[in-house]
C-alpha cells in the first residue's frame, strides 16, 4: 500500500496548502450562499422586499452554488484521506480547483450580469423560455460554466479511480466487492476511505459524463432553435445528473466520519461484510434510483417509477444501518473528549439518518402526489445536506484548521449551527406539510409564519457557520492539526 | 390526509432517531470497561432492526404501490367521468371546464404549450389534493374525485420563469344536490 503524507509536493505543488485553498474557498463560498439563502426566506417572510427576477437569480445561484461547493468541498476530503492509500495527482487536485472557480466566475456572471435565472435544475427548454428576462448568452454562459466545473470533476475522480487501481487491481477490488459477497476475508479490503472514494468516483462520473451530454444539446438548442429535442428525455438526464452528484458529496464528505471519529474514541472503523456491501449496493442505486424525482411525470414508463419508490425505499438502509450505526457503536461509551471535530461530524451522520426519513416518504408516490416541489422537498435535503453533508465538511475544516484556533468560536458555531439547522429545517418541513409551495418568490399570508421561523433558523445558521469558518481562517497560518493527529 | 399522516410519523421516527444520538453522545465520555459484549450485543440487535426495516418495507410498499395516481391508456375516456383540458403556458392556466359537483370525478388532460410546468390542485383549505406534471410534447392524465365543495385552486408548482406565482386558476365545486334536487 502507497501512503502519501499530506504536505509533500508532487509537482511542485504543496498538498497541504492545496487542500487549505479548497476549504478557504468553501468557507467563502458557503457563506455566501448562506447568505443568498437567507435573504430569500426574508423575502418571502415579506420582512424585505426583493423583485421575482432578483429573487430567482438569487434561488439559481444559491442553488447552483451550493450544489458545487458542496462537491468541491467533498471532494477535498476524499482527496485528502484517499491518498493515504492510493498515489494520486496534487496537480490534477489543484486543476481542479482552478477549474471551478473559472465555471464559477462563469455562473456568476450569468446571473449576476446577464440575470440568467433558470433554476439550477435548468429544466429544459426553460432556459430558452426566459420571457425577456435572459438572452441566450446569459444561459450558455451558465451551462459553460456548469461544463468546466464538471470537466475538473471529472478528472478528479479518473485520477482518484486510476490510483485506486494501481494499488488494488481493479475497482471491484476498491468497493470490497469480494468481501461484500463473502469470496474474500473482511480483514483484507480496502480501508472505508478507498471503498467510499471507488464509489464516488464511479457514480460521479457516469453522472458528469450524461450530466455533459444534455448541457451539450441544451447549448445547441440556444444557438439553433429548430434544433429540439424530447423534453422528457431532457429531464431525465438532468435528474440523473443532479441527484448523482449532490448525492456523492454526501458519501465524499462521509469519509470524514470514517477518519475523524476513530481518532478521537481510539477504535478503528468497523470494516465487515455489511459495510462492503452497503457500499456495492449504494453504488448500483445512486445509479438508479433518480426516477424518483420524476413520479408525477406519469408519462414516464411505470415500471421506472415503480422502481424509483422501491429504490428510495431501500437505498435508505445502508445509511441507517450501517454507517449511522457504525458511527454511534463507534462512539459509545468509547470514552471519547469530544472537540469540535469530532462533534461535527457526529452530527452529519445523524442530520444524514434522521434527513433519510422525510425523503423516503417523499419517495412514496402517494406522498409525492400532494408533497412534490412543496418545502418538504428542502425540508428534507437540507436536513441531510446542512445537518449532513455540510457538518460533515464543518467538522473536516475544524479537523484541518482549528488547532490553535480561539477555543471558545468553534463549541458557539457549533451549537449555534445546530439550533439554527434544526429550526431552519423544521420550519421547511411544516411548510412543505402545510403545501406551502417551494421556488415561490411570493407567498400567500397564511404561509409566512412558516418563513418567519424559517428565517430565525437561518439566521442561526449564517451566524453558526460564520464563527466555525473564521475559526477555520484564524488558524490558518498554524500547522494542520490533522497532520498532527494523523 | 395524508400531509398530516406523513408530518405526524416523520416527526416521530426523525424524534426517535435524534434521541438515540443524543444519548449515545452524551454517555459516550465515560468509558465502558468491557466493550466487546456490548459490540457483539450491538451487532445482534442490528440484525432486528434490518428485518423491522425490511417488513415495513415490503408492507409499506406493498400497501402504497396498490393506489398509484396512474391512468392506464386503455382507462381513458371511462364513460361518467369528466373529461377536462388544462394546458399551461408562461404564466397562466387555461382549463376547460372549471364548474363540478361534488362526487364527480374530473379527468384531468394535462400539458403544457411551453416549457415545464406542474399542475397542483389545491383544495378549499388550500391543502393539495392531488398534481401532475404539465410538459410540452405530453399529456399527462390525472383523475381526482371532488369531495368537498368550494373554490379549488391551481397552482403551478414547477418553476417556470419570472411568473411563477401568477399561474394560480379557480375550479368551483358546488355541492352534490340531494335526490329531491335541494343541496343537503
Amino acid at each position: 500500500m502507497t501512503t502519501q503524507a499530506i504536505g509533500t509536493s508532487r509537482g511542485g505543488i504543496d498538498a497541504g496548502i492545496a487542500v487549505r485553498a479548497y476549504l478557504a474557498v468553501t468557507g467563502i463560498v458557503l457563506l455566501l450562499m448562506m447568505l443568498f439563502g437567507f435573504t430569500m426566506r426574508l423575502a418571502q417572510a415579506q420582512w424585505i422586499n426583493i423583485e421575482p427576477n432578483t429573487f430567482y437569480m438569487i434561488l439559481t445561484m444559491h442553488g447552483s452554488g451550493m450544489v458545487g461547493i458542496t462537491g468541491l468541498s467533498g471532494a477535498a476530503v476524499m482527496w485528502y484521506f484517499v491518498r493515504r492509500h492510493v498515489p494520486v495527482s496534487t496537480g490534477v487536485f489543484v486543476a481542479n480547483l482552478v477549474f471551478f472557480l473559472v465555471g464559477a466566475l462563469l455562473i456568476l456572471g450569468s446571473g449576476f450580469i446577464g440575470g440568467f435565472a433558470g433554476a439550477w435544475t435548468f429544466l429544459y427548454p426553460l432556459p430558452e423560455h426566459s420571457g425577456g428576462l435572459w438572452s441566450a448568452n446569459a444561459a450558455a454562459f451558465y451551462m459553460l460554466g456548469l461544463l468546466v466545473i464538471g470537466v475538473g470533476f471529472l478528472l478528479l475522480h479518473l485520477d482518484v479511480l486510476r490510483g485506486i487501481i494501481s494499488v488494488y487491481g481493479g475497482l471491484g477490488a476498491g468497493l470490497g466487492a469480494k468481501q461484500a459477497f463473502g469470496l474474500a476475508p473482511e480483514k483484507d479490503g480496502p480501508p472505508p476511505a478507498v471503498a467510499a472514494a471507488t464509489m464516488a468516483s464511479i457514480s460521479n462520473i457516469v453522472g458528469i459524463v450524461i450530466g455533459a451530454v444534455v448541457l451539450v444539446l441544451m447549448l445547441v438548442t440556444l444557438y439553433v432553435p429548430s434544433f429540439t429535442f424530447n423534453t422528457l428525455l431532457a429531464k431525465n438526464l438532468i435528474y440523473y445528473f443532479g441527484h448523482t452528484f449532490i448525492n456523492v458529496t454526501i458519501y465524499m464528505a462521509v469519509i470524514a466520519v470514517y477518519e475523524i471519529l476513530p481518532m478521537h474514541t481510539h477504535r478503528a472503523w468497523k470494516t465487515n461484510r455489511a459495510f462492503y456491501l452497503a457500499w456495492v449496493l449504494s453504488t448500483l442505486m445512486v445509479l438508479t434510483v433518480y426516477p424518483h424525482h420524476l413520479l408525477m411525470d406519469f408519462a414516464m414508463p411505470t415500471w421506472m417509477l415503480i422502481a424509483g419508490q422501491i429504490i428510495s425505499w431501500v437505498s435508505g438502509l445502508p445509511v441507517l444501518l450501517v454507517t449511522a450505526f457504525g458511527a454511534l457503536t463507534n462512539v459509545y461509551r468509547s470514552g471519547i473528549k469530544w472537540s469540535v471535530a469530532a462533534g461535527l461530524v457526529f452530527i452529519g451522520v445523524a442530520g444524514w439518518a434522521i434527513g433519510v426519513i422525510p425523503a423516503i416518504a417523499d419517495g412514496t408516490v402517494i406522498v409525492n402526489s400532494v408533497m412534490h416541489n412543496t418545502q418538504w422537498v428542502p425540508g428534507h435535503f437540507h436536513t441531510y445536506l446542512l445537518l449532513g453533508m455540510v457538518a460533515m465538511m464543518l467538522g473536516f475544516m475544524a479537523y484541518i484548521g482549528g488547532g490553535r484556533a480561539p477555543s471558545r468560536l468553534g463549541p458557539a458555531g457549533l451549537w449555534t449551527f445546530l439550533i439554527g439547522g434544526a429550526i431552519f429545517v423544521l420550519a421547511f418541513l411544516a411548510g412543505g406539510a402545510a403545501s406551502v409551495p417551494r421556488r415561490y418568490a411570493v407567498h400567500l399570508p397564511g404561509w409566512l409564519p412558516y418563513d418567519r421561523v424559517g428565517v430565525i433558523g437561518a439566521g442561526l445558521v449564517v451566524i453558526g457557520t460564520s464563527l466555525l469558518v473564521t475559526r477555520f481562517f484564524l488558524a490558518l497560518r498554524s500547522p494542520m492539526s490533522g497532520d498532527g493527529i494523523r | 390526509m395524508i400531509q398530516n399522516t406523513v408530518w405526524d410519523v416523520s416527526i416521530i421516527l426523525m424524534g426517535s432517531v435524534a434521541a438515540i444520538f443524543i444519548g449515545v453522545a452524551a454517555g459516550a465520555p465515560v468509558a465502558l470497561e468491557n466493550y466487546g459484549p456490548a459490540i457483539a450485543s450491538a451487532y445482534r440487535m442490528r440484525v432486528w432492526l434490518f428485518i423491522l426495516a425490511a417488513v415495513v418495507l415490503v408492507a409499506v410498499n406493498w400497501r402504497t404501490l396498490g393506489e398509484l395516481p396512474y391512468v392506464s391508456a386503455s382507462a381513458q375516456g371511462t364513460p361518467g367521468i369528466q373529461r377536462v383540458d388544462a394546458v399551461g403556458e408562461q404564466w397562466s392556466w387555461t382549463i376547460s371546464p372549471t364548474h363540478f359537483t361534488v362526487g364527480e370525478t374530473a379527468e384531468f388532460h394535462v400539458t403544457s404549450k411551453d416549457v415545464n410546468h406542474d399542475f397542483a390542485l389545491y383544495g378549499p383549505d388550500m391543502r393539495i389534493v392531488t398534481q401532475v406534471q404539465a410538459m410540452p410534447g405530453y399529456t399527462n392524465i390525472l383523475r381526482y374525485t371532488f369531495k368537498k365543495p368550494g373554490i379549488y385552486r391551481v397552482l403551478c408548482l414547477e418553476y417556470c420563469g419570472i411568473g411563477h406565482t401568477e399561474m394560480m386558476s379557480d375550479i368551483k365545486v358546488a355541492a352534490a344536490k340531494s335526490v329531491t334536487g335541494k343541496t343537503p
